[in-house]
């Protein structure tokens, strides 16, 4: 068990070449409190025991540390990084792939309906201001 | 009662949302059993059918704690959850819908709170903005990609959650979930192939 322990907090050492929180000290703060509610919400106990949320905190930002290390290698063509890189590569995954397609396609309604709302909001203030003009 | 909306739309906006999920135990939680049958009037968010595993899996999940916890300890609040529940962005499949509504009418008080937790948790946008930033070193994280980056998280989590579940089913443990279970689920994760390799050949 220690075994894993260990390559997994140099893999994230290794993984984060990049400036940023030094001391993986403060990564436990990272996602604490989203966690605690999340692990409830998945079967954990209503208080799961601060030293499994930790280590999940730092499983899960490894996780998403090689998810990006990956996303850039496919997207590096681009130069820039896409959505559709992160799509691409949890395509083999079914329940990932269906939950941000869901995701982004009610991003977009919400969007969409957004500027609806704005849209429909500045006709009314054009025709109130029509309406007092003339009166 | 004026309640802020439901926590998926809110997350969708471009201000970062206040985190809906407060940790005062809630004194009222016995009186929120009814609150079931008044949910079943509004549109029904069919999230969580179109991932068939994970939610059979969290439901079976779910019902398979309730027999082994034997502590009350119920910090989560209730007081929004008929409010969070309610305003489900319709999919407008009435099949579902009914399945969703037959499911949760039947819910015990320890199911409800536990549905409402992990519907309700998430990860902060603020929090995975910075740490994208900081992982690719680019200071632009355009939106769509911290909400594919949380959905993608927050099923992770569920998996290893769920794999340490049944680890500790298996040598029959019981309690809170222990360092080692977890570890126990990375690494069997990691076989199947849903956790990325640091590197992608090796020689043996």
């Amino acid at each position: 068990m220690s075994n894993s322990a260990a390559g997994t907090s140099s893999k994230t050492r290794a993984a984060s070449s990049q400036p940023s929180e030094p001391s993986s000290k403060r990564r436990r703060g990272v996602f604490q409190r989203e966690l605690q509610h999340m692990m409830y919400g998945f079967g954990d106990d209503p208080n799961p025991l601060p030293e499994s949320v930790a280590l999940l905190d730092d499983i899960v930002v490894e996780y998403i540390t090689e998810l990006v290390h990956k996303a850039q290698d496919i997207g590096s063509q681009r130069g820039k990084l896409s959505v559709e890189d992160f799509l691409y590569l949890i395509r083999k995954d079914a329940p990932k792939l269906n939950r941000c397609t869901e995701l982004l396609s009610m991003n977009e309604e919400l969007k969409q309906a957004r500027k609806l709302f704005d849209h429909d909001e500045e006709n009314l203030k054009k025709a109130y201001d029509d309406d007092t003009a003339d009166g | 009662m004026k309640q802020s909306k439901d926590p998926f739309e809110a997350a969708f906006e471009e201000s970062p949302p206040e985190s809906p999920i407060e940790t005062e135990p809630d004194p009222d939680a016995d009186t929120e059993i009814p609150i079931s049958n008044s949910l079943i009037s509004q549109p029904i968010h069919t999230n969580e059918e179109d991932n068939h595993v994970k939610n059979t899996t969290s439901i079976n999940t779910a019902i398979t704690t309730k027999n082994n916890n034997k502590d009350d300890e119920e910090d989560e609040e209730e007081d929004n959850m008929d409010v969070e529940l309610a305003k489900f962005p319709t999919a407008g499949d009435p099949h579902k819908m009914a399945k969703m509504q037959a499911i949760l009418s039947q819910f015990t008080e320890e199911q409800m709170s536990r549905y409402e937790s992990f519907r309700r948790a998430g990860f902060q946008k603020a929090n995975m903005k910075r740490l994208l930033a900081s992982i690719t070193g680019s200071q632009k994280i355009s939106i769509p990609i911290t909400i594919a980056v949380s959905g993608i998280a927050k099923v992770f989590v569920g998996e290893v959650v769920e794999t340490a579940r049944t680890i500790m089913k298996e040598r029959k443990e019981s309690g809170p979930i222990r360092p080692c279970h977890l570890r126990e689920a990375h690494r069997r994760l990691k076989l199947e192939g849903k956790i990325f390799k640091r590197t992608t050949s090796r020689l043996f």
